[in-house]
């Protein structure tokens, strides 16, 4: 078992290493003159998974939004293996998944797996699009609920069917914002360990953010801990767990260590600060 | 009774759910039948003159006896109605894709059609009468500017409802603007466009009989005002009575239609 290690972002080597697929250097996002995202370096190496945890108003979901191409740093530059996240965007290197699965209420889960492939690739057919979609709906666990509405789906299964519609782009990272936020406790459980079996079976990389200290470990390689006012990258913690992992981790000491470790920096993340 | 909450939650739902049916229709028939029951026997106790108030028996009466002439005008304001009201739901969505697909136009556009809105357009029903003459066409023309406003607005309110996150992903994906709109606003505003239509079909009604009122040889709206003018106040309320059933009939019509085209929609019950 490696050993964790808490290093300021401040520490690290400045170079980019070489199979880093995501960079982000110097990235800063100012919004109606306020300051949301200061300084941020990020390096990210292919198929990873990776956590972004903060408190509220840390700017974790628009450093995503950032990654994704959706909201452009006001100096800084970001890039996915080398292209800008707009133009990766367009050549279905990125997937989204949100908080809300924002199905469209009147097609069933198998075109709405395949809806988002549909509009970035036209040369598809129907048929084309409909057997990926059912290849994805099976990867996430829905296989026998091609058919059903969303209205007919759970909470759980509709997220499920968003990171289908995600995955079906065959994305190289999956950019997630807090998608198992909405859910219950038990779900939200058995989400994460499906992820988990997912990120072993594609390879992707992934970048989660999420507020839950529990998840971050549960699932991921890395953690980045962001702090408000401005909202910067404070930490970083390796999370040194071996996988496949379950939730039995959660009882283990290794486990409990971690936590009180990314408690301590998050605690210390609350408070404003300039530079790190 | 704790003990077995189950079956008690479950003859409880029953119970309440044929409560909703009785609880929902029976009410009103019972105060229906009494009005009309109370409105004869006032008529008949106080001897209230026919042409100021008929009993609903006299109402009755005159139904059958002009049965052919009521229906015949029925028939010709239903199709204007019914005329009338496709002509708005074409137009009323044609203006609202027009707004929100072609930006500048829709800015120019939007506040003119909520100005026109404040115009009281039964007052335009002469001025239709004197450019269109005394046939379908004012009709039409006053039916379209009373009911195209609740399609169009409704349907732009659902179009510029859809989730900013949803818009994301199609963005993400380079979806143009004529992907977004056919493939997720327009869908997405059915639900709206639905409530918007059953409004314009109660407001397709009003124009219908306000425009001929203004001037018509033929229709309910003529055989009220002609009835009126000769003191024929049951045949009044006998053309009246058919106005109403012809509201409705279009209102459940705009119902069926709604469940046809979007059996996605979230159902909401009728209290």
């Amino acid at each position: 078992m490696r050993i964790e290690t808490i290093r300021a972002v401040g520490a690290r080597p400045a170079h980019i290493r070489h199979d880093d697929l995501i960079s982000a250097k110097g990235v800063s996002v100012v919004m109606a003159s306020q300051l949301v995202l200061q300084n941020i370096d990020l390096s990210i190496p292919k198929g990873s998974f990776v956590s972004l945890i903060g408190p509220s108003g840390c700017g974790k979901s628009t450093l995503l939004k950032v990654l994704a191409g959706l909201v452009n740093p006001t100096s800084g530059s970001v890039s996915i293996a080398g292209l800008p996240p707009v133009e990766a965007a367009r050549k279905r290197m990125i997937g989204l998944v949100f908080q809300d699965a924002n199905l469209l209420p009147w097609k069933n889960a198998v075109d709405n797996a395949s809806m988002l492939l549909g509009i970035a690739d036209k040369s598809l057919s129907r048929a084309d699009l409909r057997a990926r979609g059912q290849e994805m709906l099976e990867l996430v666990g829905l296989g026998d609920s091609a058919h059903k509405r969303p209205h007919e789906l759970s909470g759980g299964m509709r997220q499920r069917v968003a990171i289908a519609r995600a995955l079906a782009l065959d994305p190289a990272v999956l950019l997630m914002d807090e998608p198992f936020g909405a859910l219950d406790a038990i779900t939200r459980d058995s989400m994460g360990q499906s992820l988990l079996e997912i990120w072993q079976r594609t390879g992707k990389t992934i970048v989660l953010v999420t507020h839950s200290i529990d998840e971050a470990i549960h699932l991921s390689r890395h953690v980045h801990v962001m702090g408000i006012k401005p909202g910067r990258i404070t930490g970083s913690l390796d999370i040194g767990l071996p996988y496949p992992r379950d939730l039995s981790l959660t009882e283990e000491p290794q486990f409990v260590r971690l936590l009180v470790q990314l408690r301590t920096m998050l605690r210390a993340s609350h408070q404003p600060g300039g530079a790190s | 009774m704790s003990d077995q909450p189950v079956t008690n939650l479950s003859e409880s739902r029953l119970a309440s759910s044929w409560g909703a049916v009785t609880g929902s229709w029976l009410p009103a028939a019972i105060l229906l039948l009494a009005t009309i029951v109370v409105w004869e026997a006032v008529v008949r106790i106080f001897a209230i003159s026919a042409f100021i108030i008929p009993a609903p028996s006299e109402i009755a009466q005159s139904l059958v006896a002009q049965w052919g002439t009521l229906m015949q005008a029925t028939l010709v304001t239903a199709g204007e109605i019914l005329f009338g009201f496709l002509v708005s739901i074409v137009v009323g969505i044609a203006i609202a894709l027009v707004i929100v697909r072609f930006d500048w136009l829709g800015r120019a556009l939007y506040p003119l059609v909520v100005l026109f809105q404040n115009v009281p357009k039964v007052a335009l029903a002469p001025i239709f009468i004197l450019w269109f003459g005394y046939g379908l066409a004012p009709k039409i023309g006053l039916i379209l500017v009373i009911a195209f406003f609740p399609v169009t607005l409704s349907m732009l309110a659902g179009m510029q409802s859809v989730d900013r996150s949803l818009l994301s992903l199609m963005n993400s994906v380079g979806a143009s603007p004529t992907q977004i709109l056919f493939r997720i606003r327009v869908p997405h505003s059915l639900p709206n466009l639905m409530a918007g239509t059953k409004i314009a079909a109660t407001l397709s009604v009003i124009g219908a009989i306000v425009g001929e009122f203004a001037g018509a040889s033929d229709g309910l709206g003529y055989v009220i005002q002609f009835a009126s003018t000769q003191l024929d106040t049951a045949l009044v309320f006998a053309a009246l009575l058919l106005v109403s059933v012809l509201g409705i009939a279009f209102y459940y019509a705009a119902e069926v239609l709604e469940r046809i085209i979007v059996p996605w929609a979230p159902k909401f019950s009728h209290a």
